[in-house]
């Protein structure tokens, strides 16, 4: 049975697109037949951060309103066997496209593929509705961040007012030593405000930065832990019951220097 | 901070307790939607109907405000009543 699952998270820039880029890449890194589609329209992005933006030919609206079959508008994406991108369009708006052509698709779209990953556009009016309207699950992504977790709230709130069942939580870009310090929210502490299931906390990680700098997806690369915290997620969404991870603080220099004199410090304990 | 703070153990709140007090409270707002017409319009019936019953101090003195709770969240309305001995 193929699942299509939305990620969407109200704020922007918290993290959607990289994690549909990476939840869809570890997926099919799974041998799962995957496709991320990019619903931002008008503001694309799913393409340049998975670093296929120059084979792009037609895209979503094309596909709806019939310029080309939905084929023609699939990316391969040669790095994996069965990864597929259909992108948005860059010159229209989210107008372009309706909840019911979204469905229509989704169901074309599942016929094909394993796993469709949706890439919601950030807000709650048009785009979003789109996003969520062919989804089976959805997915939020937020950071512990006062503005983040608000949206969150009402997103929560309006993905179960679609009757899109439960959505799960992905805590992104969280710093375990901001976390110690106190200077920033705890996994449980956002899980306590917005009170819905948790599938996986990603630390914040310079990865990110330079995979997308370089086309290319954080899971790809062994070394990072943002990379490793999205595989977990994906095995997760397998159904394959994996620990969540606790981010420990990384030991800076005085940690050690303390530990090297004999003398304790304080640990860190997320 | 004062020096009694420290010596008390009082320890300054940090930014991610702060940050979780306000969530909690601005999201029972967000949550329970209640416009501000929608609040004055309730206070205003909930001060027609004290009224009837007992004698309000002053009805601007009135409070009536969200407030988040342990279990479930709270509807607070705060009405200073007259003191009379008659």
């Amino acid at each position: 049975m193929a699942r299509v699952i939305t990620i969407t998270s109200g704020k922007g820039g918290v993290g959607k697109t990289t994690t549909t880029a990476n939840l869809g890449t570890a997926l099919a890194m799974h041998g799962q037949r995957v496709v991320v589609v990019d619903a931002d329209i008008g503001l694309r992005n799913l393409d340049v951060v998975m670093g296929l933006e120059n084979r792009i030919v037609y895209d979503l609206v094309d596909v709806v309103e019939g310029r080309c079959r939905l084929r023609q508008a699939l990316i391969k994406d040669k790095r994996f066997p069965e990864l597929f991108l259909l992108p948005a369009a860059q010159t229209r708006d989210k107008d372009a496209v309706s909840p019911d052509d979204m469905i229509a698709l989704c169901n074309d779209l599942r016929r094909e593929f394993d796993f469709v990953i949706v890439d919601s556009p950030a807000g709650i009016e048009g785009g979003f509705r789109n996003a969520i309207a062919g989804a089976d699950e959805v997915l939020i992504v937020t950071t512990p961040e006062v503005s983040a977790v608000r949206d969150a709230d009402r997103i929560v709130g309006l993905v179960e007012a679609f009757e899109k069942g439960h959505p799960r939580l992905i805590l992104n870009r969280i710093r375990p030593h901001m976390v110690s310090r106190g200077d920033m929210m705890t996994t449980e502490d956002v899980v306590e405000i917005l009170a819905i299931d948790l599938i996986g906390v990603v630390p914040d990680d310079e990865a990110i930065v330079t995979t997308t700098n370089r086309g290319e997806v954080a899971v790809m690369d062994r070394a990072s832990k943002a990379g490793r915290a999205f595989s977990s997620i994906a095995r997760r969404l397998l159904g394959e019951d994996v620990p969540m991870q606790v981010f420990t603080n990384d030991e800076g220099f005085f940690a050690r220097l303390w530990e090297s004199m004999g003398l304790r410090p304080k640990r860190a304990q997320r | 901070m004062s020096i009694w703070d420290t010596l008390l153990g009082r320890k300054p709140q940090n930014s991610s307790s702060v940050a979780k007090e306000r969530l909690l409270t601005v999201l029972v707002h967000d949550r329970v939607k209640l416009t501000p017409d929608m609040m004055e319009a309730m206070r205003e019936e909930i001060i027609a109907v004290i009224s009837k019953y007992v004698d309000i101090a002053d009805p601007d003195a009135i409070d009536v405000s969200l407030l988040h709770g342990e279990s479930s969240d709270h509807l607070k309305a705060d009405i200073p009543v007259r003191r009379s001995r008659s």
